[in-house]
């Protein structure tokens, strides 16, 4: 009873009547503030086709660039659409579009100062000093775009804030891997891939031990690999074609193998190596004689600097991608004797 | 007649049910608000029962999860005809950022169950999913009502 | 017997089963399975760039959305030995007092829908769009603001939006007091709210309960005490309350909510000239850093490489809080109404939860807590 009289008590004011009897929807509920974030505005007309908002994006289906077919007068022009069931009306594409005017319009956008534009992109663009011949191509090509190289201490340096990984650097580079351009996305699958290519290729180079045994000292032995098996692997890893070739076209450039043979028939079981050995490869049994252990190797060749009557035979490989194109490449392996003086 | 009669009925009374699929639950506040005294859903005769049972518009908001994707269809099935869904957000439409490498879900809704009406937005303001229930709903009812019929 | 309530229920926003074993109208304890609202948003974040890092960190949780961000750049910030600037420390501590008063408002609307008091959750929905109204003024959006950066705040504030605020501030403390009224003296509320939902000091400690769930148990502990911009410029109270039921746990909240428009009045009066954004060079490294949310602390603990983040786990406080509910509150409760609102009581929300889910061998799944990790309290 006492909280009927308390409620009755509650409801009967002046101030709760009115309002009870003039009850009625504000309209300025549909009236929305000056700063709110609508979704984003387009102005085609500016667009460079850099692709920093979709990028940058962090919703994965909100933004998209088109081109338009190109007429008999002009070239067609690239511009982003936005899909309004993916964007979340956070404004980032706003911020980072680097164009003056802005292509995209997103509420009333925030602080943009240049410092603070920041441009993620998936590649990201590297000049190795040592390879740089400083012919500044890639400064000159660079200032038409983003001007993001610049010379510092006469050295040619990306500034990541400024670049919008168009790639122009790296088409203008007369040195290859001067410029390179390097996935930042995806980086456990892209060691996944390089390991797996490395097997791949010293496990071809191992099944041929026998012919390569026989090899004389200057002369040169060549394997051609097709590249398909090495593709349909990767793409198992991570289906990125463009990635894939990246890095196919990266290892055969760069790597350089060691193969090691073992010769049994020569040893004399005088055990020179196995004190030699630092990884304890290779061992010593009564009744076995000498035995190497190949997944303990190291290739350090240290055991074929040291034995005298030539058991092990150290081989250097290298690769060559004869065609770029994924389809059908082969990787040229060339394999000749190792140079390396034997102690006597 | 009847038809009318049942159209009127069904235009001026909606039992709403609101199941969350799956997302940061800021769309499901967003209807709560809806709720309160500014906006007022139950001036146009619209009501959150949140019971599948005695629903009319199944609101979805989420995008499909591990644990949803088998138990949506189930409530789906017991909501009684005719069946209006309305996608309320980003997530059950597109699957929003949780739709990428590494998240665990599986949007769209209109995978699982048919979708009538749409709002999008990451949330949308609730204007906007009062104007979008509003303007599909009750004529969605009746018209769906009556090709039952 | 075994109750099962949800995932699909009118008292429940999110889903969540809730079984109460139950004898009768009597509720004799309770379990809880999760798992309805497992995104993987850490594993989504992992490997992007922290640029948008601080986006996707927003729909952890959408009610208490700004504290993520906020806390995801803090910890960028510690990282790299920075701290934003001062305008912008204080111009987050606005922003942050209204998102803890809308959630709140909303926790506590939430409670009273669950006894059935639809009169005050009405009002708790009216007292909250004003709010709303503020923080979408700031800030451009209502729930996901888009807010924080790494190095500060996107937008700055002009007087007019300080005027209007304080507006708000203003109208809603003068209505606030009566609602509180009606709470604290409603005959109604009372028999609803005491002696429900005990949870007491040790088992409070036991569970980990933080938040004002774990403040209205008698544990004095804040993490606002420690922060660097509350501690330099602030002067504020740390709420707490010692009668341990759900009464106590809702009328914690509305104190915080007074505190809260104390602390916003304050950063309205005293904001400094300044820039609101540096540009923050981000090294390699890892880094932590603990806030206090609306329901408790949260942590972030990031590794990055300087442009990735490398690695990333967030530990939200609902966890720990619905934990002590179903462990202790829903302990021999006198009804299955009275469980519903206690339930409701500890401001309960399941997608900040659910973010790392373990299968074992047998297939069963269940939530990862941290086993190792301990809360230093204060008690007294």
């Amino acid at each position: 009873m006492s909280s009927v009289i308390w409620y009755l008590y509650e409801f009967a004011r002046k101030s709760w009547a009115e309002k009870f009897t003039a009850a009625k929807t504000d309209s300025e509920i549909m009236e929305v503030p000056s700063r709110f974030r609508d979704f984003p505005e387009v102005r085609k007309e500016y667009c460079i086709a850099c692709g920093a908002c979709t990028a940058a994006c962090p919703a994965p289906m909100a933004i998209k660039l088109v081109r338009t077919s190109d007429s008999a007068h002009e070239d067609g022009i690239t511009y982003p659409v936005i899909n309004n069931r993916g964007c979340i009306r956070c404004g980032f594409c706003a911020e980072v579009c680097p164009t003056d005017p802005k292509t995209l319009l997103c509420g009333e956008n925030h602080l943009i100062r240049e410092e603070f534009t920041i441009l993620p992109v998936d590649k990201m663009f590297v000049i190795d000093d040592y390879l740089c011949i400083r012919c500044k191509k890639c400064l000159k090509a660079c200032s038409e775009v983003a001007g993001a190289i610049s010379e510092v201490d006469k050295k040619m340096v990306i500034d990541q804030s400024k670049c919008i990984g168009c790639g122009e650097c790296i088409k203008n580079c007369p040195v290859k891997g001067a410029v390179k351009g390097i996935y930042i996305n995806n980086v456990e699958e892209q060691k996944e891939i390089i390991n797996m290519v490395v097997d791949t290729l010293e496990a071809r180079i191992e099944a041929d031990q026998d012919k390569i045994k026989k090899l004389a000292p200057e002369e040169v032995y060549k394997i051609d690999y097709p590249i398909d098996d090495l593709v349909k692997k990767a793409r198992e890893i991570i289906p990125n074609d463009e990635l894939i070739r990246d890095s196919i076209e990266k290892i055969t450039d760069r790597l350089k193998m060691r193969i090691l043979t073992w010769d049994d028939e020569k040893c004399t079981n005088c055990r020179l190596c196995t004190s030699e050995c630092p990884s304890g490869a290779i061992t010593y049994d009564k009744e076995k004689g000498v035995q190497r252990n190949p997944d303990k190797c190291l290739k350090c060749s240290i055991c074929y600097q040291t034995c005298p009557f030539g058991v092990a035979g150290l081989y250097v490989a290298r690769f060559l991608l004869s065609d770029t194109s994924l389809k059908d490449g082969v990787i040229q392996i060339t394999l000749k004797p190792s140079q390396l003086p034997i102690r006597s | 007649m009847l038809d009318g009669l049942k159209d009127i009925i069904r235009k001026s009374s909606i039992h709403v049910c609101l199941v969350s699929t799956g997302g940061c639950n800021g769309c499901d506040i967003e209807v709560v608000a809806l709720l309160s005294p500014r906006y007022d859903l139950e001036q146009y005769g619209i009501y959150v029962t949140n019971n599948p049972r005695e629903a009319d518009v199944v609101l979805v908001t989420g995008a499909v999860t591990e644990q949803w994707r088998d138990k949506l269809e189930r409530i789906f099935a017991k909501v009684p005809d005719p069946k209006i869904v309305v996608a309320i957000g980003n997530c059950p439409l597109s699957g929003d950022v949780f739709n990428q490498e590494g998240g665990s879900v599986y949007a769209p809704v209109s995978d699982y169950i048919p979708v009538d009406a749409e709002v999008s937005g990451c949330p949308p303001r609730p204007t906007e999913i009062l104007a979008a229930i509003l303007s599909a709903g009750p004529d969605a009812i009746a018209a769906k009502g009556r090709q039952k019929v | 017997m075994i109750l099962p309530i949800g995932p699909v229920h009118p008292n429940l926003k999110e889903p969540l089963r809730l079984k109460l074993k139950t004898q009768g109208e009597r509720v004799l304890s309770a379990e809880i399975d999760y798992g309805y609202v497992h995104r993987g948003i850490e594993r989504v974040m992992k490997g992007k760039t922290w640029q948008k890092g601080i986006y996707l960190s927003e729909r952890v949780c959408g009610i208490c959305s700004y504290i993520h961000t906020q806390t995801f750049a803090e910890t960028f910030e510690k990282i790299a030995g920075e701290r934003a600037p001062l305008r912008a420390q204080f111009l987050r501590v606005l922003t942050n007092e209204l998102d803890r008063i809308q959630s709140h408002l909303l926790a506590n609307s939430t409670y009273f829908k669950c006894i059935e008091h639809e009169t005050l959750f009405m009002y708790m929905l009216y007292l909250r769009e004003p709010v709303m109204d503020a923080i979408e003024l700031l800030t451009g959006n209502r729930v996901n603001m888009g807010w924080n950066v790494v190095g500060g705040v996107k937008m700055d504030v002009n007087q007019s939006h300080l005027d209007s605020i304080q507006e708000i501030i203003t109208k809603l403390e003068s209505e606030f007091d009566r609602y509180v009224e009606m709470f604290d003296h409603g005959p109604m509320v009372g028999l609803r709210s005491h002696d429900v939902g005990k949870l007491t000091q040790e088992e409070a400690i036991k569970a980990r309960a933080v938040g004002p769930i774990g403040r209205a148990s008698g544990l004095k502990h804040d993490l606002r005490e420690k922060h660097h911009t509350y501690q330099d410029n602030f002067d504020f109270k740390v709420i707490w309350r010692k009668d341990q039921d759900n009464y106590a746990r809702n009328m914690n909240r509305f104190d915080e909510i007074t505190e809260s428009m104390k602390l916003i009045k304050q950063v309205i009066l005293n904001l400094p000239e300044g820039d609101v954004r540096k540009k923050i060079n981000i090294p390699a490294g890892y880094g932590e850093w603990r806030n206090e949310a609306p329901r408790g602390e949260v942590t972030y603990s990031i590794e990055t490489n300087g442009n990735l983040i490398k690695n990333i786990s967030i530990r939200t406080p609902s966890i720990m809080n619905i934990d002590a509910c179903a462990k202790y509150m829903l302990k021999d409760v006198a009804t299955v109404a009275d469980a519903i609102s206690t339930y409701a009581s500890v401001d309960p929300c399941i997608a900040c939860t659910e973010r790392v889910v373990i299968v074992d061998e047998s297939g069963k799944s269940g939530e990862y807590v941290y086993p190792e990790y301990k809360l230093e309290y204060k008690s007294e």
